[in-house]
């Protein structure tokens, strides 16, 4: 009984390494490698055979070249201070290019390193997708995996590229960082008048959230299950043991339905799969056609007109006092100074020329 | 081994728990049901905050002259801004404004006012550059009090309300070199360019469209605008110590019909700072010595902070913040009908220089 209730694999077995099932080209089948004791733990405890092959290779170069680049793009951004780098490494981030520079190659400090990241990142990406798809064939197998992998891509795509294509502009792609991708999100939903009333976006929502669910609720009947052999659940597709006989019944008597042993599965690959297919959609439609939701959510009475609660400004307001142009990229220079950083400038009062160690030293100074 | 690890975990949650207020925390209800229109609020802290605040306050001696009568002409030399006032109220202002902001320095009158060989008192000199700041900074106050009513409310502001008892006020401002705002301030270095430029021009933060369809309206900002008005944004909030739902409905953030009248309010606050700088501090440039100046060779600037210092109201509406007391502060002052001007310099700048 205990042994299904553990948050660990309690029983690990030792034999020569399994090298799996026959294939029809056994050369390609990889290295075995041995056993860890720690990953048996969690899973199993074999390491290997792992098949690389020409796809698995060129995608770990092109995706390590990627990452190496990022990392140093961050490191020079804070001067090759390492210590920093390790300090600020969840602030730092890899740009994409200005909206002034559209869709065409920036030089490599101004969004080139950001083009030249994503393309390499996306290569390894597809590699890998390509990878997916040959050993699955190589095993006889579907290709459900590869097809799901494609539909994370498509979103991914969308982000970088998609969208930032039909918008004309890289500016508009997601930063590579760990939180400003995050406030890129935050100004994305806020730019285009708050992405939770996009109606693609609830999809996505709603299908995140079933996946998690599904997760749940079929992991919970299996292991409940297990003692009866519900882990040969595949099996009892076809040939229903007690332990599916027993499941099932649970489910119709708690909610009066439920899945098979197979079909619970197919729910499970669409929840996954429809939750990056929708926000996908959603996100293609932002700034594209809709550059409002929440406005496009009262036009098409998604919203309420909520009632006016608040009392009028101590001080009536003027007329035209609340509009204003909308925000452009800034002008160069910096008022009451005649200087700007890049060309070091000139201190003011004096004749002295600031260069980029005065700065640096009297920015130390101060702190 | 077990042990440890008990050990261990109690020590993390120690930890843990040090990063967290002391409960009850209140959340009062703002606007209309169902929008997260909420105020979180936790009373100790405010009352901790509000009662250091107190603590600081001076006690001044004297009252207002209510029947003040300017004093006569020929009373003092090279005063500027202050010629609506009698000779009591004068000195009362004078000895208030070395409490305000000289007290830590322990030099009385000296921070601003040269003292001869012989020991006595040059009231008229411009040579420290302190006078000729201080000045600026009283034609300031009046013109805030005098001007921006909408901002200030009727209470107005006095020279307590931002330096509290110090010399250089909380939360003063300069340009950030690159360097230093790749280290201290943030990632995007755009970003922090435009709050400083949003506190000193008419740089526009509208960035949600107005209409529902890409096709019907103008607005062409970018992914980067909208990060730099959240960062002002966010500026502001801990300037006041609020967060969004002080000024905002969270559903719609630019709509004001749906805005609480704080944002009002808080976007007249927006246009005092930049008269400020733009009136005040910048013109100051060329006064300040040396360290006074920030990395990039510019002198103190002025942010919502600045007087807010994390409060929603400055100094939580501590009648010692008022002008209310002080009629030093409440016009634009007229110049004293004096002898001549004791200055040699230092006037070059004052915008307001014979009003």
């Amino acid at each position: 009984m205990a042994e299904y209730q553990n948050l660990f694999t309690q029983v690990q077995v030792r034999h020569a390494p399994d090298p799996g099932v026959g294939i029809p080209d056994p050369e390609n089948r990889g290295e075995l490698a041995g056993f860890s004791g720690l990953l048996g733990r969690i899973g199993d405890a074999q390491i290997g055979p792992i098949h690389l092959g020409w796809l698995g290779i060129l995608s770990l170069i092109t995706g390590g070249l990627s990452i190496v680049i990022m990392g140093l793009v961050m490191w020079s951004s804070v001067g090759w201070d390492p210590v920093q780098f390790v300090r600020q490494l969840p602030w730092l981030a890899v740009e994409p290019p200005a909206p002034e520079y559209g869709l065409s190659i920036p030089p490599l400090n101004e969004g080139g390193w950001w083009i030249l990241c994503g393309a390499l990142l996306t290569t390894a990406i597809g590699l890998w997708w390509c990878r997916m798809y040959t050993r699955a064939r190589a095993l006889g197998m579907g290709t459900h995996v590869a097809w799901a992998f494609a539909a994370a891509i498509w979103l991914y795509l969308v982000l970088g590229f998609i969208r930032p294509v039909l918008m004309g502009e890289w500016a508009q792609a997601v930063p590579f960082g760990i939180f400003p991708h995050l406030d890129w999100t935050a100004a994305f939903s806020i730019r285009y008048g708050n992405l939770f009333y996009n109606p693609f976006h609830m999809l996505s929502i709603a299908f995140l959230y079933g996946s998690a669910l599904l997760f749940a609720m079929h992991a919970g009947t299996i292991l409940a299950a297990a003692k009866m052999g519900a882990e040969r659940e595949v099996d009892q597709i076809t040939d229903r043991g007690t332990a599916a006989e027993r499941s099932q019944l649970f489910w119709r008597w708690t909610m009066g339905f439920n899945a098979t042993m197979e079909s619970i599965h197919r729910w499970a690959w669409w929840f996954a799969v429809l939750t990056v297919i929708t926000g996908g959609i959603g996100i293609v439609l932002t700034g594209t056609a809709v550059d409002n939701w929440y406005l496009w959510g009262q036009k098409h009475g998604l919203v309420p007109d909520y009632p006016e609660v608040w009392a009028d400004p101590a001080y009536p307001v003027q007329p035209g006092e609340l509009e204003g142009p909308w925000q452009t990229p800034p002008p160069e220079g910096l008022p009451g100074l005649d200087t700007s950083f890049r060309d070091g400038g000139i201190l003011p009062g004096t004749d002295i020329r600031l260069t980029f160690a005065d700065v640096a030293l009297n920015a130390e100074s101060i702190r | 081994m077990k042990k440890q690890l008990l050990i261990l975990s109690a020590a993390g949650a120690l930890l843990a728990i040090q990063a967290c207020e002391l409960p009850p925390v209140e959340t009062s209800q703002l606007g209309f049901r169902g929008v997260g229109m909420e105020h979180v609020a936790n009373p100790s802290t405010l009352q901790d905050s509000m009662e250091s605040v107190a603590a600081r306050i001076p006690q001044l001696a004297g009252s207002p002259d209510t029947d003040m009568v300017p004093a006569p002409a020929g009373t003092w030399e090279n005063v500027q801004y202050l010629g609506h006032l009698s000779e009591a109220e004068f000195n009362r202002t004078m000895l208030a404004m070395t409490a305000w902001v000289a007290q830590e320095t322990g030099q009385g009158c000296n921070y601003c006012h040269v003292i001869e060989d012989d020991g006595t008192v040059n009231f008229v000199s411009d040579d420290i550059y302190t006078k000729v700041v201080s000045r600026d900074m009283i034609r300031m106050t009046q013109d805030l009090n005098a001007n921006y009513p909408e901002h200030v409310g009727e209470t107005g502001v006095n020279c307590w309300t931002c330096h509290m008892g110090e010399v250089l006020p909380n939360n003063y401002w300069f340009y950030a070199a690159d360097g230093e705002r790749d280290l201290e301030r943030y990632y995007v270095n755009e970003g922090a360019r435009q709050t400083e430029r949003y506190l000193l021009d008419q740089e526009a933060i509208r960035v949600i469209s107005d209409q529902a369809l890409t096709g019907d309206t103008e607005n062409t900002s970018s992914i980067q605008d909208t990060e730099y008005a959240y960062w002002v944004m966010i500026q502001m909030s801990k300037d006041l110590g609020v967060n969004c739902t002080y000024c905002h409905t969270t559903a719609r953030f630019s709509d004001w019909d749906e805005s609480p009248p704080q944002r009002v309010t808080a976007l007249r606050g927006v246009g005092m700072v930049r008269h400020a700088n733009a009136e005040y501090m910048l013109p100051l440039q060329g006064e300040w010595p040396d360290n006074r100046l920030g990395p990039m060779g510019d002198g103190p600037k002025i942010q919502c902070a600045t007087c807010h210092n994390g409060a929603f109201q400055p100094q939580y509406g501590a009648e010692a913040s008022h002008a209310t007391e002080w009629p030093a502060f409440q016009i634009l002052g007229p110049p004293h009908d004096g002898a001549g001007t004791g200055g040699d310099d230092g006037s070059d700048d004052d915008e307001g220089e014979g009003n």
